[in-house]
C-alpha cells in the first residue's frame, strides 16, 4: 500500500470525475458474460441501495470489455482509466440493512446512545459502494479481465458511523497496478461522502488478475483460486486457539448473493462454479470478512480501521474454524483479530485485523 | 462475609429441604419420546406431594422450568400445577438457566421462605430432548409473519415471493452456543485439551458415576426419591457394568478437529436425556406443622458467569468461579465440605474444575486468591453418581442433585452425630454456574 494508515484515499490528479456511463446491476452484469444462467438473478439491493442505477436500460449495462473481449485491447499498454464514477444520492434502504445484518450475523446498532436512528453495518457499505467500483472496473478502457479476478485484501477506514436512510455519494476509481508473482494487482477504491462533503468510509480492495497472459490468451475465467495467493497468511499454518465455528450452508453464496447483490456465479452454485473452474461454490470473501468483524468488540462511536487478506477460498458447504481475539473491551479497545480456517486442512481462509483510525 | 452481608444473613429464618421426587430419567427418543415436559413435570410434582403427604395443600409457589421448551408451554408451570393435586390457588412460575435452571428455582423458593415471603414451596424442572418443540425455518418465519401483516394480495404474494426451497426445512433445537456457532462438547474439548484432562481420568470419572449410581438404587436410596414413569423405574442410561477398560474402548466424538488427542466420547459425555423432578422446600415452622422431617438447609448459593464468547474462559468453568465466592461469603473452605456434588455435564467438566481450583496460577490470575481453592477429596465427590450415569434432562438436573444430596446429608449427620455441609455445583450453557451449599439440620 502506497498511503499511511491514517490517509482517507483522495482521487489521484489529473483523474476526471464522471457519472458512470453504463450503470452496472450486477446481477446483469455477470449474466451478460455468457458464463452461467445462475446470473439471471436480479439483483435487488443493489437496486434498491442504488436508486440512480435502477432504471438503466439494458443496452447501456452491458460492460463492454467483456462484450467485445479480444486479445487486442488487452495487449495495449497497461494503463488505468484515469477516472472517478461518481454516483450521488445513495440511500441505506432499512429492510435490506437488516436482511444484510442478519445474513452476515452483525447486529445493528443505533447511531448513538438514545439515537432512535441505526448506524449501517461498515461491511454493508461495502456493498453500497462496490457495485460503483465495479462500474469502473468494467470499463471499456479497463485493461484487465474482470471475470476471474482474485479478491487479495480490502482495507477499510471507517471515519464515522453513518445512519440507514441518510444520503451518500459514492466516488470510486482504480489506482495503484502493479505486479505481483501471480500476476497483475490492481486496487479499486471507493469513498462513501456525506452530503456535507466529509467522508465517511473509504474500502480499498486488492484484486488480483491471474497470470496476464492467460487472461490474454481469453483463459482468465479459468484461472484457479484454490491456492492461497497471499504472503502473510503462507504456510506453515499455525492454527490459533478456536473460539467459534461457522457452520456455512451450501446456499451461503445465494444468500449473500441476495444482500450484496454480488451474483458472481462462482458463489452462486456448485454447477456455476465448476463452469469457473472452482472446485464448488465458495463463499463470498466480503461475506466472510462480514462474519469476521460482526464478530469482533470494536465499540460504538470510535473510528476504526479493518483490513483483511484472504487465503484459501471457502468451498461451501463448509465448516470454518475461527478465532476471534479483542485487545480490550469497550473504553479500552485497542484491536481486534480475527482468524478463520478450515481445520480439515489446517489452512487459513482469511486474517481480518480492527484497529482505532 | 462482612458484617453487613452476615446481619443480612442471621435475620433471615431458615429454609429447609423436607422431601424431593423425581421420576426415572430416560435417553431420549425412548421410553418417554411421547411425553410432554408437563406431562413429566406433573408427574414429578404429583409424586412429591404424594410423598410427603400435602394433596390439596395451597403453597406459596411452584418454580420449575425447561430449557427446550415449545412457545405454547409458556406457562409451564402453572400448567402442571393445575393438573396436579396440589390446590389450584397454587402460584406458579418458569425459570430458564438453561442447565442450571433447576438449581435457580431452589434458590429463589429457599429464598422466598427465608424472607418470610412464603411458607412452603416447590422447585423443579424438566426437560424432553425427545418431545423438543421443531421450530420453521428463520426465513419461512418471517414470510409467515409478513404474511399475516399483509392486508392486499400484492403484500401477501411479495410476503411468499422471497421464499426459498431451504426455508422449507424446519430447525431442531442445538446444543450450539448462538454466538460461536460451537456446540457444547466441542467448547469443552477446547477446555479439556487447555486443562489437559487425560482420557483415562475421564472414564474414571464416568465409571465411578455409573457405580455409585447403581450401588445407591441397590441399596433403596432412591426409594424416596424417584417415583416410576412410564414403565421406568431406574434412569434407563445407567450401566451398572460399566467400567474403564469398556469405557475405553469407545471413539472421541469431540474435539476431533483440534490439535491433539481427541478424548470425550459417547461414554463420558452425557446423553440427550428426559426427566423431571421437584423438591419441597419450607419454613421449619410449616415442616413441623405437616409433621415433616428436614433433610437440609439451604444454606446460600451463587451465579457466576464468564465470557467464553472471547475464549477468555471455558463455556462450562463458570462454577469455578461461583464455588470460591460462596465459600468465602459462607466463612468456609473446601476442605469443610463432606459431600461434593459436580454435575456431569462431561467428566472433563469436573475434572477441568478441579483442576482449575488446585491450580496456583488459576486461582491468583483468575480468582484473586493467594492461595488455591484446594483439592477435592474423591471420595465425597458425586458419592451416588451423577448425570453421567443419571443422564441430564436439563432443567431438572438441579432439583435431582440437591434432593439426593439433602437426603444423603441427613443419613450421614444421623449416622455420624455431627452436622454435615454439602457443596454443590452446576454449570449451564451461555458461560453460567451455579453453586449452592446445604447443611444437615
Amino acid at each position: 500500500m502506497t498511503r499511511s494508515p491514517d490517509q482517507l484515499p483522495t482521487v489521484p490528479e489529473h483523474y476526471e470525475l464522471v457519472e458512470p456511463a453504463a450503470k452496472p446491476n450486477l446481477g446483469l452484469l455477470y449474466a451478460t458474460a455468457g458464463v452461467s444462467a445462475a446470473g439471471g438473478f436480479a439483483s435487488d439491493a443493489a437496486a434498491r441501495a442504488l436508486p440512480a442505477l435502477r432504471k438503466s436500460p439494458l443496452g447501456k449495462v452491458l460492460p463492454g470489455s467483456l462484450l467485445h473481449r479480444g486479445g487486442d485491447r488487452l495487449r495495449a499498454s497497461l494503463d488505468l482509466p484515469r477516472v472517478a464514477h461518481v454516483v450521488e444520492g445513495l440511500v441505506v434502504d432499512p429492510e435490506w440493512h437488516e436482511k444484510f445484518c442478519r445474513v452476515v450475523h452483525a447486529r445493528p446498532r443505533s447511531l448513538a446512545p438514545g439515537s432512535s436512528e441505526t448506524a449501517v453495518f461498515s461491511g454493508a457499505l461495502h456493498s453500497v459502494a462496490f457495485p460503483v467500483a465495479m462500474s469502473v472496473l468494467t470499463r471499456q478502457d479497463f485493461p484487465l479481465p474482470v471475470m476471474g479476478m482474485v479478491h487479495l485484501t480490502n482495507t477499510v477506514q471507517h471515519v464515522m458511523d453513518v445512519a440507514v436512510g441518510e444520503e451518500l455519494t459514492a466516488t470510486a476509481w482504480t489506482e495503484n497496478l502493479r505486479s505481483h508473482r501471480a500476476g497483475t494487482v490492481v486496487d479499486a477504491v471507493v469513498t462513501l461522502t456525506r452530503t456535507d462533503g466529509t467522508v465517511a468510509w473509504a474500502g480499498r480492495s486488492g484484486y488480483l488478475a491471474k497470470g496476464l497472459t492467460a487472461a490474454i490468451a481469453g483463459e482468465d475465467a479459468r484461472a484457479g483460486e484454490d491456492e492461497p495467493t497471499s504472503s502473510s497468511l503462507g504456510a506453515p499454518f499455525n492454527a490459533p486457539q478456536q473460539t467459534a465455528q461457522w457452520s456455512l450452508r451450501a446456499d451461503t453464496g445465494r444468500q449473500y448473493a441476495g444482500v450484496s447483490g454480488d451474483y458472481n456465479p462462482i458463489h452462486l452454485s456448485g454447477a456455476s462454479a465448476k463452469a469457473l473452474g472452482m472446485k464448488g461454490a465458495i463463499a463470498h470473501g466480503m461475506y466472510t470478512a462480514s462474519r469476521a468483524l460482526a464478530a469482533t468488540a470494536v465499540p460504538a462511536e470510535v473510528p476504526f480501521s479493518w483490513s483483511v487478506e484472504f487465503a484459501a477460498p471457502v468451498v461451501l458447504p463448509a465448516t470454518v474454524s475461527v478465532s476471534v481475539h479483542d485487545h480490550g473491551r469497550r473504553e479500552h479497545w485497542e484491536s481486534s483479530r480475527v482468524i478463520a480456517w478450515d481445520p480439515e486442512r489446517n489452512r487459513p481462509h482469511l486474517e481480518l485485523a480492527v484497529e482505532p483510525l | 462475609m462482612d458484617n453487613s452481608q452476615q446481619n443480612a444473613q442471621q435475620s433471615l429464618r431458615r429454609a429447609v429441604v423436607v422431601a424431593g421426587n423425581r421420576i426415572p430419567f430416560a435417553r431420549a427418543g425412548g421410553a418417554y419420546a411421547s411425553a410432554s415436559n408437563q406431562d413429566m413435570l406433573t408427574a414429578a410434582i404429583d409424586g412429591l406431594v404424594a410423598r410427603a403427604g400435602i394433596s390439596g395443600e395451597r403453597l406459596g409457589a411452584v418454580a420449575g422450568g425447561a430449557v427446550l421448551k415449545h412457545s405454547r408451554d409458556f406457562n409451564l408451570t402453572r400448567e402442571a400445577v393445575l393438573g396436579s393435586a396440589l390446590d389450584p390457588a397454587t402460584p406458579a412460575f418458569d425459570v430458564q438457566m438453561a442447565c442450571a435452571t433447576g438449581m435457580e428455582t431452589v434458590s429463589t423458593i429457599s429464598n422466598k421462605i427465608r424472607t418470610g415471603q412464603i411458607e412452603a414451596g416447590i422447585a423443579g424442572g424438566v426437560d424432553s430432548a425427545s418431545d423438543a418443540p421443531i421450530a420453521v425455518s428463520e426465513g419461512l418465519r418471517r414470510a409467515l409473519l409478513q404474511l399475516q401483516r399483509a392486508k392486499t394480495t400484492t403484500q401477501k404474494l411479495k410476503a411468499l415471493k422471497n421464499l426459498r426451497p431451504g426455508d422449507l426445512v424446519p430447525s431442531a433445537p442445538t446444543t450450539g452456543e448462538p454466538r460461536t456457532g460451537l456446540s457444547m462438547g466441542e467448547h469443552q474439548a477446547l477446555t479439556t485439551q487447555q486443562w489437559d484432562v487425560s482420557r483415562e481420568d475421564q472414564d474414571h470419572i464416568a465409571a465411578a458415576s455409573h457405580q455409585n449410581l447403581a450401588a445407591a438404587y441397590d441399596r433403596g436410596f432412591f426409594d424416596d426419591l424417584v417415583t416410576p414413569f412410564k414403565g421406568v423405574s431406574r434412569d434407563n442410561n445407567m450401566r451398572a457394568d460399566s467400567t474403564v477398560e469398556k469405557l475405553s474402548t469407545l471413539k472421541p466424538v469431540f474435539g476431533k478437529k483440534l490439535s491433539g488427542e481427541a478424548t470425550m466420547t459417547a461414554g463420558n459425555s452425557t446423553p440427550l436425556t428426559d426427566g423431571a423432578s421437584a423438591v419441597l422446600l419450607t419454613s421449619e415452622d410449616w415442616a413441623a406443622e405437616h409433621h415433616l422431617a428436614p433433610l437440609a438447609e439451604v444454606v446460600d448459593s451463587e451465579a457466576a458467569a464468564v465470557d467464553f464468547v472471547s475464549g477468555h474462559e471455558g463455556l462450562l468453568m463458570a462454577p469455578a468461579y461461583a464455588v470460591p465466592r460462596l465459600l468465602a461469603r459462607q466463612g468456609v473452605t473446601l476442605q469443610d465440605m463432606d459431600l461434593i456434588e459436580i454435575h456431569e455435564a462431561f467428566a472433563s467438566t469436573v475434572l477441568a474444575i478441579m483442576a482449575a481450583w488446585e491450580s496456583e496460577q488459576f486461582c491468583r490470575d483468575r480468582l484473586g486468591l493467594s492461595e488455591p481453592v484446594g483439592t477435592v477429596d474423591r471420595s465425597k465427590l458425586n458419592v451416588n453418581g451423577s448425570s453421567l450415569a443419571a443422564g441430564h434432562p436439563f432443567a431438572a438436573t438441579g432439583g435431582r442433585i440437591v434432593a439426593s444430596t439433602a437426603k444423603e446429608l441427613a443419613a450421614r449427620a444421623k449416622a455420624e452425630g455431627r452436622p454435615q455441609t454439602a457443596l454443590i455445583s452446576v454449570c449451564a450453557a451461555g458461560g453460567q454456574g451455579v453453586a449452592m451449599i446445604l447443611r444437615s439440620v
